[in-house]
């Protein structure tokens, strides 16, 4: 049966079929004629030559930038405010930001869509991996209870676990997938934003007001962050105003406009705007972030904070959370910023009345918000607050609901800045003694509780215990998983030795048949047609 | 200040008052009180009693009011200034049963007034007078102590639903003269509002004793 169809497809070379690269695997039409293995390796090295020709290129280019710029404004001297390693770092933020545009320009526009495609996807595929070991790591360190529950991602993101997050932390907010993504959206903001203002009558004079705007703000950037606030906070004054006294809007009306005005100035500003260098805030960033990873011994019952998280929904609520106020760097417009903190209150509200059963006040939140932050550690979160009091809309951050929860971020913040030995109810040296363990991530973990029962201070060392003994269960298990696997696997290579040896000679006979043998009509068929030369 | 800033043309006033006190002097239940009319209730729809809102309409003026609740232990002190700035009035609460809650609120009283000098209405609020019994704070101090500090003072009680709605009322009637007087020195008094947004700081003034840590509340 098999043989008749073959006999009657349509006939191609097997060399045609073959790899170009005689590896002797298929090719296929799509790969170039590569089989799979061949065309990913053509394909690397293809990519990594780019990438290397366009580094060489972007370095050229800032170069000569540079030398334009230092002779043009040779005589201005730098802000002395940045010290000179925090200029060093932005330079090279600036050059990646560089490299990944100019890349942008260069590559050949056949692959781009599809290729670029890939890549975005691969990108956020890897940030999510990145933020799930996070997240495990988190939640180990928070209790045990999710540690078997998360079997599957511990074993493929162990190496996450003891690494420092920092690193990924900068990456994923410089990565090109962050940049490249940013036209798309500016362009669909944009689109939205028109697509709003159609409805209203004003519409094309707020439309044309905004453009200027965010155009003279392109003029401003040298200003510091200050004076371009005043110049953002001047401009949504000045807008509203003039929709409540010309326009007649009634305030909800101007309000739900001043909402897609910001949304619109912001977007476009974001760039330029967020995290600026003529600040600090990078610095406060780094200091914040090491300040929370220095505090990672603070138990929810030294804050005294009203949540059970042996209650599966609690645990629940934290967990989210925690997401939440880390989603909140992800967000460009101050308004979706505040949005991400608003949420994540609700869920520490959910959280506490889950585990008091009656409404939280801010007896309780304030505490839970601390811990969530602790726990959460948000990444550029000085720079996020900052960004927030700049260039949100006042009205909002003032009164609002937002606004609230806002201030308490930045309560939460201060708190954690200033924290000492008092504020934990702990004596000075026990403090001490926690910050100075505190430096390694990895060894902590066996030696606090041991530190911790020494101190009398009230942690439960029945539960620690028994989480040890659930992590060797885990470990076993998976030592057991492993062997079973190892087991397994030797089976089956057992099994198609032995299929393989049973019927060798078969196969080989198939293979050394050529298709005619068999055929006994062949005899009779006229002999093949020979080509003639015909003279002239 | 702030309040001005929101709508001229249509009157509406939008106010931020906090409230302030030791933690377990009953700050929630008197909101609660106040916005749902409830007391240790178990049908109480809200999450959180943290942050609330009110409409009012006084005098054929509409009132916003949002009622912002402070973290009251004793370590989070220092973190006032972030709540209370930019706000019209404040609501000091002592439990008449405690003398350390009252001595609380007399060292908000001097840190206000020192921040934000007389733009801000305080109301001093003795809770709890259902326990009249067990009073240990005088009528007469506490009244005389407001009126020193250009403060008014109300006994309210959460549990029995007493003096909490006219409080509120009064504190209102007073933000909305501020207000008025700041309108008309200022002429619109609108531009105005986003300059005291910035700057503010935490500043530890004053070494806090490190006694009262504990608390009743520092079980919780």
């Amino acid at each position: 049966m098999s043989q008749r169809s073959e006999r009657r497809g349509i006939h191609v070379d097997q060399s045609e079929l073959l790899c170009k690269k005689g590896c002797g695997y298929y090719g296929n039409a799509a790969w170039q004629g590569l089989c799979s293995k061949c065309w990913r390796e053509e394909y690397q090295r293809a990519r990594q030559k780019q990438i290397q020709e366009d580094w060489e290129l972007a370095e050229k280019l800032q170069r000569e930038e540079d030398a334009a710029y230092a002779s043009s404004h040779g005589s201005q001297p730098q802000p002395s405010l940045t010290p000179f390693s925090k200029f060093e770092e932005k330079k090279t933020n600036e050059k990646t930001r560089k490299v990944t545009t100019v890349k942008k320009f260069f590559s050949p526009s056949s692959r781009s869509t599809t290729k670029k495609e890939k890549e975005r996807n691969e990108e956020r595929e890897r940030e999510r991996e990145r933020e799930r070991g996070e997240k495990v790591q988190g939640r180990r360190e928070s209790h045990g209870e999710m540690l078997l529950r998360d079997l599957k991602g511990i074993f493929t993101h162990s190496w996450e676990i003891g690494s420092p997050t920092e690193e990924s932390h900068e990456a994923k907010s410089h990565s090109p997938s962050f940049v490249r993504q940013s036209s798309v959206e500016t362009d669909q903001v944009a689109r939205e934003f028109v697509d709003f203002l159609k409805s209203l009558k004003p519409g094309r004079e707020i439309h044309k007001q905004s453009r200027a705007f965010v155009e003279s703000m392109g003029n401003k950037k040298d200003l510091g962050a200050d004076e371009l606030s005043e110049c953002v906070q001047d401009f949504y004054q000045h807008m509203s105003d003039r929709l409540l006294t010309h326009f007649k809007g009634s305030s909800e009306k101007v309000e739900r406009v001043m909402d897609q005005v910001e949304k619109y100035i912001m977007t476009r500003l974001y760039k330029s705007v967020f995290c600026p260098e003529t600040t600090d805030d990078e610095k406060k960033d780094l200091t914040t972030q090491h300040r929370i990873r220095a505090l990672h011994w603070v138990t929810i019952q030294m804050l005294c904070v009203p949540v059970d998280e042996e209650i599966p929904e609690a645990a629940d609520s934290v967990v989210k959370a925690i997401t939440d106020v880390i989603e909140m760097d992800s967000k460009r417009v101050p308004r979706d910023k505040l949005a991400c903190i608003t949420s994540c209150s609700k869920h520490i509200f959910n959280a506490i009345k889950v585990t008091k059963k009656e409404p939280a006040s801010a007896d309780d939140f304030l505490p839970t918000l601390i811990y969530i932050v602790l726990k959460a550690n948000p990444p550029r979160l000085q720079s996020n607050i900052q960004y927030i009091t700049r260039f949100c809309n006042p009205s909002r951050l003032m009164s609002g609901e937002d606004g609230y929860y806002f201030t308490n971020l930045c309560c939460a913040v201060a708190f954690i800045e200033k924290l000492d030995a008092h504020s934990l109810n702990l004596s000075v040296e026990d403090f001490e003694r926690h910050m100075c363990g505190g430096g390694d991530g990895g060894g902590s973990g066996d030696v606090s509780p041991r530190r911790r029962s020494e101190s009398s201070s009230p942690w439960p060392l029945e539960l620690l215990s028994a989480l040890q003994e659930r992590q060797q269960q885990v470990l076993e298990e998976a030592r057991d998983l492993q062997d079973e696997l190892q087991l397994w696997q030797e089976g089956v290579a057992r099994e198609v030795q032995n299929i393989l040896d049973k019927y060798p000679l078969e196969i080989k006979r198939h293979a050394a048949h050529t298709i005619d043998s068999e055929n006994e009509e062949n005899d009779r068929l006229p002999p093949p047609l020979q080509p003639q030369v015909f003279a002239g | 200040m702030a309040a001005a800033g929101a709508t001229t043309a249509h009157r509406t006033y939008s106010f931020k008052v906090v409230l302030l006190g030791e933690g377990c002097v009953g700050k929630t239940s008197l909101v609660l009180r106040y916005c749902e009319n409830k007391f240790n209730d178990k049908h109480i729809t809200t999450l959180q009693a943290s942050f609330l809102t009110k409409k009012l309409n006084i005098t054929g003026k509409r009132v916003n009011l949002a009622i912002w609740d402070t973290a009251g232990q004793e370590r989070f002190h220092a973190l006032g200034p972030i709540y209370y700035r930019d706000s019209n009035g404040a609501i000091l609460v002592y439990d008449i049963t405690d003398e350390d809650s009252f001595q609380k609120v007399k060292n908000w009283v001097k840190e206000l007034r020192k921040m934000l000098g007389n733009e801000i209405c305080l109301c001093i609020v003795g809770n709890k007078i259902d326990l009249e019994k067990e009073r240990h704070v005088s009528v007469e101090e506490a009244e005389a102590y407001a009126e020193s500090v250009g403060a008014k003072h109300y006994h309210t009680s959460a549990k029995l639903n007493k003096g909490i709605e006219e409080m509120f009322l009064d504190l209102c009637k007073r933000m909305m003269e501020t207000a008025q007087v700041e309108e008309r020195s200022k002429g619109n008094g609108t531009s105005h509002a986003s300059t005291g947004r910035r700057g503010v700081q935490i500043i530890d003034d004053e070494p806090q004793a490190a006694t009262a840590a504990g608390g009743c509340c520092s079980s919780g």
